[in-house]
């Protein structure tokens, strides 16, 4: 199984850093939050770490190689970062069979993922007529088309109602009970509180702080108040 | 005793063969109806013009009567500027990946991005060959039933029918790989289909009217040449119909089209190919 590994990462937009001498792990087998408020560089470590964004620095690796180095990527790594990524004009079946010649992935999967997903109805609907949380959905199927090793997940519970949010929770526990890695971005403390094993905190681009979720809410505290209490001391 | 150590070779990243990536595009292709429209309005138009043409053959201000060889000409091959829409759907193939944000999708997928664009290439390729197929295919049929209908004699030989014919096919599908590299530089799909008619109906006219020997080697006039049009015939404005200057011949004219394509191709790869997206 793969470790997700990110050394002395930097990168600029300009006169803006948005990621900072970011250093950290994600070990296989747990769930690992990633949280920071906005602008704090999560979604940038992310679009690095998935080789669609240039380092000016460091190294983000997969199982110790980049993912433009990988193999067959969709079999090791299975990501979900934009909602409206889909071509609303496509139906979802049509999106999955595009998505599954391109992982080389046999088209009986596409069955199985609509399934997991609670998508067999809707799957020759076009996908402009999805709702968020339907296309959360699709996007987390297109995920695991490939039975990948790693998940990273930017904000996955956007748009998902209380049922999709429990459906998610559970994927994510079985996922990483069976081995796999799991990266997740999210804004929702409590729930992310539920979900995760570990978390990785950052702001304005810098690592504030790591480790299980026992250890930082050792205090009694609980993880949203600890988040809330490293941010702010984060900006002083 | 010392232990042999035999160097691992890293793994070498395959993502994909080309042929199943192009097959990824055809499959994006075929699965929206974008691509459909737009062979629906190349066709309608060419359909409307040729006939618009054909009938106004031999009348004042009209193209020659169809008794003629131009006139034959002007009608059959009066649909070439139907072609532009080939280069429309080239644009679509890449900018729509940034318009419907799709791009992180592919590049996930692939993170070879130049094997991508030349994946769209050469689907663009097969269906700027069927813009161009299709459109020849109704000039041809409207020539000749309007040829047929005014008693008129088919003048035109068999062997030039199919060079017109391959014509089309070849002008098209460069002008749809042309398309696919436009848009891939400019990534804002509006701006690349404007910047499409802007260039072919603005420019290249200004230009060919202004110095008629530049006329052969300006791209959609060239292409419009290739697919059997009278040099200029396919141009708006000043420029149309300007006579005096010769195309340049079949196997030239594929051959700097397909090298325009090339460059751009490699310039989008060192520059816009590499962009972050974020």
């Amino acid at each position: 199984m793969a470790t997700i590994q990110i050394r002395g990462l930097v990168k600029r937009f300009g006169p803006v850093t948005a990621v900072d001498s970011l250093s950290f792990d994600v070990t296989p087998g747990t769930v690992t939050g990633f949280l920071g408020p906005n602008g704090a560089g999560k979604t940038t470590t992310l679009r690095i770490l998935l080789g669609l964004v240039t380092a000016g620095a460091g190294t983000a690796t997969i199982g110790g190689r980049s993912y433009r180095d990988l193999a067959e990527p969709l079999h090791q790594v299975g990501a979900v970062l934009e909602a409206a990524g889909f071509h609303p004009g496509r139906t979802a079946r049509a999106q999955l069979r595009i998505q599954a010649l391109a992982a080389a992935a046999d088209p009986s999967r596409i069955e199985d993922v609509l399934d997991l997903a609670g998508l067999t109805d809707a799957a020759d609907r076009r996908i402009g007529g999805f709702s968020l949380g339907m296309r959360q959905r699709l996007g987390l199927a297109a995920a695991l088309l490939a039975d990948p090793e790693v998940l990273i997940l930017d904000e996955p519970a956007n748009g998902l109602d209380p049922e999709g949010v429990r459906w998610l929770r559970g994927l994510l526990r079985g996922f990483a009970a069976e081995g796999g890695t799991v990266l997740v971005s999210s804004h929702l403390l409590a729930e992310v509180a539920q979900t995760v094993d570990s978390v990785v905190i950052v702001d304005r681009g810098r690592l504030v702080a790591a480790g299980p979720v026992a250890e930082l809410t050792a205090g009694g505290a609980g993880l949203e108040d600890a988040f809330f209490q490293l941010t702010k001391e984060g900006t002083r | 005793m010392t232990d042999l150590v035999f160097p691992v070779a890293p793994a070498r990243p395959r993502q994909g063969t080309f042929t199943r990536l192009v097959r990824i595009e055809l499959l994006k292709l075929t699965s929206t109806r974008l691509g459909y429209g737009l062979l629906a309005a190349s066709a309608g138009l060419t359909a409307l013009w040729t006939t618009l043409e054909a009938s106004r053959a031999g009348k004042p201000n009209g193209p020659a009567p169809l008794s003629t060889l131009a006139g034959q000409t002007s009608v059959i091959t009066g649909g070439a500027w139907g072609l532009i829409l080939a280069a429309v759907l080239g644009v679509t193939l890449s900018s729509g990946e940034f318009r419907h944000h799709t791009a992180t999708l592919t590049y996930l997928a692939t993170p070879a991005r130049g094997r991508v664009l030349a994946a769209k290439m050469v689907t663009a390729l097969f269906a700027g060959a069927l813009f161009g197929l299709a459109g020849y295919a109704i000039t041809l049929a409207d020539g000749l039933a309007f040829t047929a209908a005014s008693g008129d004699r088919l003048v035109v030989g068999a062997a030039t029918l199919t060079d017109w014919g391959f014509g089309h096919l070849v002008s098209a599908a460069l002008l749809a790989a042309m398309g696919v590299v436009a848009g891939t530089l400019v990534r804002s799909q509006l701006a690349a289909v404007v910047g499409i008619f802007v260039w072919t109906i603005i420019i290249e006219s200004l230009i060919g009217g202004l110095f008629s020997s530049a006329r052969p080697y300006l791209p959609y006039t060239a292409a419009t040449a290739l697919a059997g049009a009278p040099l200029g015939s396919a141009n708006f404005g000043p420029s149309r119909g300007v006579t005096g200057v010769a195309a340049l011949p079949f196997a030239a004219a594929t051959a700097y089209l397909a090298a325009i394509a090339l460059a751009g191709a490699l310039i989008a790869a060192r520059t816009a190919v590499r962009r972050d997206i974020t």
